[in-house]
C-alpha cells in the first residue's frame, strides 16, 4: 500500500494530511507555523505520520502547498493552494461546483468542474474586507474573544448596516454604532453581513453554481454559515475537516503523481 | 551563406536593432532639448507622425517615456513627485510620471525630453485630452484634439465607401487641414505634400510589415514572444512611424521572422503553452512578469496590446499616395477606430486570435491606471467564456505603480492557472478516444 | 398623454417638495415604470449631456441614467477595481430590473464611461450605442459633423419609436425644452439672488425631477413652484456664499447637500449640469438638428469632461464664482473619478492664484455618514468668517 501526503503551510497554521491509495485520510496534523516555516512543515508531516501509524518510507510522494509551499523542502513538488482547495473540496463533497474559502488572510472563490479541475478563480488578498481579518478587527473593537463573535451575532435581530469597506475604519464605525445605542448583537450581525456580501461579490465573479462548499477557518462560525446561506438562498456544504482541505487536496495531487508514474508506457507502433 | 551563418546574422536582429533605434531616438531628443527645440507630443493611438515629420518636429511619445521610468525602476520617485504636486494616487500613472518629468525640466532615465511645441491628442483615450490640458497650462503650448469617431456599437463599424463612414472621414479630413495650418504656424515651415507622400510610403511599409509579423506568429513554435519581444517592436512601430528607419526595421523583421518560421526556430523558451495577452504589461517588474509565464513554458503568441497600442497598425493599411490627405484621413480613422474596438468590442477579435494562433489560454491583465483598457475586461472575459471554452487567467496589477504590484500574489495565481492548463491537458490525454 | 407624476399637483409648497424628493430618491424609478405601463418607450442616456429633444420628438421618454445609492450586487462582477460607483450602480439598475429601457446611449466622457456601451451591450437585450460628441468643438467642421451625428441619433430613435421624426416634431420639442431651460435658469437665478429662499437640496430635487418625467410635466411643476418659492417667507441668515463644483456626473447624496446647506448658501453649482447644458434658447428656425448642434458647440456650459479652447476650466471656474458673487468654493470629486480628480489640481491652483478659499473633498453616491465632512466644512466656514 502506498501513501501520499500533502503539507499546507499557511501564514498562521501548518496542516498535514496522509492518504492511502483509496483516497482515505489515514493521518492528519495541525501545528502553528511560527517563525521557522521549514520546521513547522517537517513537524506537521511527522505528526501526521505518527497519527496514522505510517512509516515515512511508505510515503511515495509529498506535495507542498500554501504560502510557504517552497519551504516544504522534503516535498517532491509544490501546487498552489488554489488548486489544492478545489481538489480537496470536491473530494469531501463530490457535487461541489463552487468553493468559498475564507481564511484568516485571504478569501478565495473557485468554480470547479466535476473532476476538481478549476474553471475560474478570484481572490481577495490585497484587502481585508470580506476576509476573517475583518472579524478580527471587530473583535478588537468590541473587546470580545474571536470565538464569541459568531454566537453573539446569532442573537442579533436587525443587522446594522456597516458601510465602510476598510478594516481600519471598521473599528471606528463599530464603536460609533455602539455609541449611538445599537445592540452589540445587531452590530456583529451587520459585520457578518458585510463580510458575506463581499465574499459573495467574489463568488459572483466566478459564477455561482450549486453545490457551494464553504471552507477555511471561518467555517466554525455558525453565524457566518447562516448569513451566507441566507444571502445565497441555498445551503453551503461545511465540513469538520475544513482546516485540512488544502492539505487534502495536496495529498490528492501527490496520489495522482504516484498513479501516473505507475502507468505503463504507451506501446510503440500504435497510431 | 550556410543556414547557421544566416541564423547568426538575422535571428535576434530585431531585438538588437530595436534597442539601438531606441537609444538613437532618445539621443536625438536629448540634443533637441539642449538646443531648446520644441517637440511634437503625441500618443500611440493616432500619433500622426506621418504628418508631423513633414515639419521636422522631434517626436515625443510621453506614454513611452513614462513606461520607461517603470522599466528602469525609477517610477516611484516620479509618481511621488506628481502626487505631491496634487495629483491623486487614483489617476493614470503615465500622466503622473510625465508631470514629474516636466517638473524636472525633461530629465529622464533615457536622456532629456524636450518641451512640447504642440501636442496632438485623439479622443481614443480621454486621459490623453486631460493630459494635453496639463501641457497647455504648463507650457502655454497648443493642444490639438483630433476627434476620431469610433464604432457606435459592437459590430457596427461603418465601412469605407458607405455614407456613415464618409461622414466621419470628412470630419477627420477637415480636422487634418486645421492641424496642418497649426503645424505651419508652430514650425514656421510650409506644408509639403510630396514630403507627406514620402512619409506615408514609409508608414505603408511599417503597417504591412507589422501585420505580417503578427501573422507569422501563428507558426509553431511562435517566432517571437508577443509580450517581451512584442513591446520592443511596438516601440519602433510607434517611435519610427513614417520614418525610413521604421520601414527598414519592419522589412528586416519580416525577413527575420519568415526565416525563423521556415526553419522552426522559436523563442528561447521551450514552448509548452501558447497564450494570448490582453491588457497592458506589468512594466514595474517587466522581465520577471514574463518569466512568471515562461518558467512554465508559456509563450505569448499574440496580444491586444500590440493592436491598440500600435494605433491599429495591425490592419496593414496602405495609404494611397495619389490622394495623400484623403487617404491619411481614412487610414487614421480606420486605425484609431480599430484600436478602440480592440479594447471595447474585443470578443470577436479574441476569438479570431485564439483560432488563428492556436492559443491554449488567455491572460487578462487589467491595470489600476488605465480605465480605458481595464473597465470592461471582466465582462469581456465573461462573454468570451460563454462562447469559447478556453482557459483564462485574470490578474490585476499596474503598468506603473509598484505599490499595487505584488509578485508573490501574482505568482500564486499564475501558477494555479498553469496547474489548471496541465490538468486539462492531462484529462484530455487520458480521455478515451 | 397620461400624467406620469401627479402627486405634487394641487399641494402646498412643502408637500410638493416632499413628493419631488421622494421621487428623486426612489431607487425603483416609478415614473419610468408608469410610462412603460402606459405603453411608452424609454431612451436611457448616461451623463453628461444628451440631446433629449431628439428622443422627445419621437414621443419617447428621455431618462437620465445617473446611478443610484444602491448596492451593485450583480453589476459589480462585470467591472474591475478602481472605478467610480456610478458606473456600476447604473448597470445595476438595468440588471436588477429596476429600469427597463428600449435604447441606451452613452458618450465617452471618460475612460470608464467609454466602456459602457460595450458592457451594457453584452448584458441587456436592447441596443446600446455611442454618441460621439465632438472633443474638438473648435474645429470649423465640428458643427456640421455633430449635425450628422444627431441625424444618426434621430434614426435610432425613429427605429425605437416605429415612426418618422420630422423637423416639425423636432421644433416642437425644442420649444418644450427651451421653456424648460428658461425655467431652470429662473430657478438658479433665485438660488443665486435670494439663496435663503431656496436651499441647494431643494433646488436640486426640483431640477433632478426633469430627468425622470416628460419635460412638459417638469415645466408644469417648475411654473407652479417658482412663484411660490419667490414669495416664500423664510428668514435671511448670515451664511457664506459658495459655489459647489464636482457634481457633473456621479451625484452626491441629498443628505450631503443638506449637510452643506446647513453651513453655507450654495449659490451656484454644476449638479446635473447635463440637464442645464445649453445656456440659452435653441433657435426655432432653420434646420433643427443643426440648431441643436450649433447650440451644443457655441452656447453651452462647461465641465471637466468637455475639452474646448474657448472654455478653459480655470477661467470658467473663476467666472462662475464671480458671476454668482460667491466668497468661496467647495470642490468635490467622486471617488475614483479620474477627470474629477484631475480637475481638482486645476481648480485649486486657479483659486490659489486668485486668493479665493476653497474646501476640497471626495464623495461617493452611496455614502451614508457625513459627520466627518460636516465638521471639516464647519471649521472651514468658521475660519472664513473670522478672517
Amino acid at each position: 500500500m502506498a501513501y501520499a501526503a500533502g503539507v499546507d503551510v499557511g501564514s498562521t497554521q501548518t496542516k498535514a494530511v496522509l492518504i492511502d491509495e483509496t483516497r482515505r485520510i489515514v493521518g492528519r496534523a495541525l501545528t502553528d507555523t511560527g517563525a521557522n516555516v521549514m520546521r513547522a512543515a517537517e513537524t506537521a508531516f511527522q505528526q501526521a505520520l505518527a497519527d496514522g501509524g505510517v512509516p515515512e518510507e511508505e510515503v511515495e510522494f509529498v506535495v507542498g502547498t500554501g504560502y510557504g509551499r517552497y519551504k516544504v523542502t522534503f516535498g517532491n513538488t509544490q501546487v498552489t493552494e488554489i488548486s489544492c482547495h478545489a481538489r480537496g473540496a470536491v473530494q469531501l463533497f463530490p457535487r461541489t461546483r463552487t468553493v468559498l474559502d475564507m481564511g484568516g488572510q485571504d478569501t478565495k472563490a473557485i468554480r470547479v468542474h466535476p473532476s476538481g479541475e478549476i474553471v475560474d478563480f478570484c481572490m481577495n488578498d490585497k484587502c481585508a474586507a470580506g476576509t476573517g481579518r475583518f472579524l478580527g478587527a471587530a473583535a478588537v473593537a468590541l473587546d470580545l474573544p474571536l470565538v464569541e463573535l459568531g454566537p453573539t451575532a446569532l442573537r442579533g435581530e436587525r443587522a446594522v448596516r456597516i458601510s465602510t469597506t476598510c478594516t481600519v475604519f471598521a473599528e471606528s464605525e463599530v464603536l460609533s454604532w455602539l455609541g449611538k445605542g445599537k445592540k452589540i448583537e445587531d452590530i456583529l450581525l451587520g459585520v457578518h453581513e458585510s463580510i458575506a456580501a463581499r465574499s459573495i461579490g467574489l463568488l459572483r465573479r466566478v459564477g455561482i453554481e450549486e453545490e457551494v462548499t464553504f471552507t477555511g477557518g471561518v467555517t466554525k462560525n455558525q453565524a457566518m454559515v447562516e448569513t451566507l446561506n441566507k444571502r445565497l438562498g441555498l445551503r453551503v456544504n461545511v465540513s469538520d475537516e475544513a482546516h485540512y482541505i488544502g492539505a487534502l487536496g495536496a495529498a490528492l495531487f501527490a496520489l495522482e503523481r504516484i498513479v501516473t508514474a505507475r502507468a505503463p508506457a504507451p506501446a510503440k507502433g500504435i497510431a | 551563406m550556410t543556414d547557421t551563418a544566416r541564423d547568426a546574422g538575422i535571428v535576434g536582429r530585431g531585438n538588437e536593432v530595436g534597442a539601438r533605434l531606441f537609444r538613437q531616438w532618445f539621443e536625438g531628443l536629448t540634443a533637441a532639448a539642449e538646443e531648446g527645440r520644441g517637440a511634437a507630443y503625441v500618443f500611440v493611438m493616432g500619433s500622426l507622425c506621418e504628418l508631423l515629420r513633414v515639419f521636422d518636429f522631434p517626436i515625443v511619445f510621453p506614454e513611452i517615456n513614462s513606461l520607461q521610468t517603470a522599466v528602469r525602476r525609477v517610477a516611484a520617485e516620479y509618481l511621488n513627485e506628481a502626487e505631491n504636486y496634487g495629483f491623486s494616487p487614483d489617476i493614470c500613472g503615465y500622466v503622473k510620471a510625465d508631470v514629474a518629468t516636466q517638473l524636472r525640466g525633461g530629465m529622464h532615465p533615457m536622456g532629456r525630453i524636450p518641451k512640447p511645441a504642440l501636442a496632438i491628442a485623439t479622443n481614443a483615450c480621454n486621459t490623453y485630452i486631460k493630459w494635453g490640458e496639463i501641457w497647455e497650462r504648463m507650457h502655454g503650448m497648443p493642444l490639438f484634439t483630433l476627434d476620431i469617431p469610433g464604432s457606435r456599437g459592437a459590430g457596427l463599424a461603418s465601412t469605407p465607401g458607405g455614407e456613415d463612414f464618409e461622414r466621419d472621414r470628412r470630419y477627420v479630413a477637415a480636422q487634418l487641414e486645421e492641424l496642418i495650418a497649426l503645424c505651419e504656424r508652430v514650425s514656421g515651415k510650409k506644408f509639403d505634400i510630396d514630403r507627406l507622400r514620402e512619409h506615408l510610403g514609409w508608414a505603408n511599409e511599417l503597417n504591412t510589415g507589422w501585420q505580417r509579423v503578427l501573422e507569422l506568429n501563428r507558426s509553431r513554435p511562435a517566432v517571437f514572444n508577443a509580450l517581451s519581444d512584442g513591446t520592443i517592436y511596438l516601440g519602433v512601430a510607434n517611435g519610427f512611424r513614417g520614418a525610413p528607419e521604421g520601414a527598414a526595421f519592419f522589412r528586416d523583421l519580416v525577413e527575420e521572422m519568415t526565416h525563423k518560421a521556415e526553419h522552426g526556430i522559436g523563442t528561447p523558451v521551450d514552448e509548452k503553452w501558447r497564450l494570448i495577452f490582453v491588457g497592458v504589461p506589468c512594466y514595474p517588474i517587466f522581465r520577471r512578469f514574463t518569466e512568471l509565464f515562461s518558467d512554465w513554458g508559456g509563450v505569448f503568441v499574440n496580444s491586444t496590446y500590440l493592436l491598440f497600442a500600435s494605433g491599429g497598425a495591425n490592419l496593414g493599411f496602405t495609404y494611397d499616395l495619389r490622394r495623400p490627405l484623403e487617404s491619411l484621413a481614412e487610414g487614421v480613422l480606420l486605425g484609431v477606430r480599430d484600436a478602440m474596438d480592440s479594447m471595447f468590442f474585443q470578443t470577436q477579435t479574441l476569438v479570431r486570435m485564439i483560432d488563428d494562433h492556436a492559443a491554449d489560454g488567455i491572460v487578462y491583465h487589467p491595470i489600476k491606471s488605465c480605465r480605458t483598457v481595464s473597465t470592461g475586461l471582466a465582462d469581456t472575459r465573461r462573454a468570451l467564456m460563454a462562447i469559447r471554452d478556453v482557459p483564462s487567467l485574470f490578474v490585476e496589477s499596474d503598468m506603473m505603480d509598484k505599490r499595487v504590484v505584488s509578485e508573490a500574489q501574482m505568482k500564486n495565481r499564475i501558477d494555479a492557472f498553469f496547474e489548471g492548463l496541465a490538468a486539462r491537458r492531462h484529462q484530455a490525454a487520458a480521455a478515451p478516444a | 398623454m397620461t400624467t406620469i407624476f401627479a402627486a405634487w399637483r394641487g399641494q402646498p409648497l412643502d408637500e410638493m417638495l416632499f413628493h419631488c424628493r421622494e421621487l428623486v430618491e426612489d431607487t425603483d424609478f416609478p415614473t419610468i415604470r408608469r410610462w412603460r405601463e402606459a405603453g411608452g418607450k424609454v431612451v436611457g442616456h448616461f451623463q453628461v449631456y444628451f440631446p433629449e429633444e431628439i428622443a422627445h420628438a419621437g414621443g419617447l421618454l428621455p431618462f437620465k441614467v445617473r446611478g443610484a445609492p444602491i448596492e451593485p450586487t450583480q453589476a459589480d462582477s462585470r467591472f474591475g477595481s478602481y472605478l467610480c460607483s456610478i458606473i456600476k450602480t447604473s448597470l445595476e439598475l438595468a440588471l436588477s430590473g429596476r429600469v427597463q429601457l428600449d435604447l441606451f446611449v452613452t458618450h465617452p466622457i471618460c475612460d470608464a464611461a467609454r466602456n459602457l456601451a460595450g458592457v451594457w451591450g453584452r448584458n441587456v437585450s436592447y441596443p446600446c450605442r455611442i454618441l460621439y460628441l465632438p472633443q474638438n468643438p473648435n474645429s470649423g467642421y465640428a458643427a456640421r459633423y455633430l449635425r450628422d451625428e444627431y441625424d444618426r441619433i434621430r434614426r435610432l430613435c425613429e427605429e425605437v419609436a416605429g415612426r418618422a421624426i420630422t423637423d416639425d416634431d423636432l421644433r416642437r420639442s425644442i420649444d418644450v425644452f427651451n421653456e424648460n431651460r428658461a425655467l431652470l435658469r429662473r430657478l438658479y437665478a433665485l438660488k443665486r439672488e435670494r439663496p435663503w429662499l431656496l436651499p441647494v437640496d431643494e433646488a436640486y430635487v426640483l431640477m433632478a425631477v426633469g430627468g425622470l418625467v416628460p419635460r412638459e410635466e417638469h415645466n408644469d411643476l417648475l411654473r407652479t413652484v417658482l412663484p411660490l418659492l419667490e414669495h416664500r417667507s423664510l428668514p435671511r441668515r448670515d451664511k457664506i456664499r459658495v459655489i459647489l463644483e464636482g457634481g457633473f456626473c456621479e451625484q452626491p447624496p441629498l443628505d450631503l447637500l443638506r449637510a452643506i446647506a446647513r453651513s453655507c448658501y450654495v449659490v451656484d453649482d454644476d449638479l446635473m449640469i447635463g440637464l442645464r447644458w445649453l445656456v440659452s434658447d435653441v433657435p426655432a428656425d432653420g434646420d433643427p438638428l443643426q440648431a441643436l448642434a450649433t447650440s451644443y458647440i457655441d452656447r453651452s456650459a462647461h465641465s471637466p469632461v468637455q475639452h474646448d479652447l474657448t472654455k478653459p476650466k480655470d477661467r470658467m471656474l473663476v467666472e462662475r464664482l464671480e458671476h454668482a458673487d460667491a466668497q468661496a468654493a467647495i470642490l468635490m470629486a467622486a471617488k475614483m473619478c479620474e477627470p474629477g480628480l484631475e480637475e481638482l489640481v486645476v481648480h485649486t491652483r486657479a483659486l490659489d492664484g486668485k486668493g479665493v478659499r476653497y474646501f476640497v473633498s471626495e464623495f461617493e453616491e452611496s455614502m451614508s455618514s457625513f459627520d466627518s465632512l460636516e465638521i471639516q466644512l464647519e471649521t472651514f466656514v468658521e475660519n472664513l468668517v473670522f478672517d
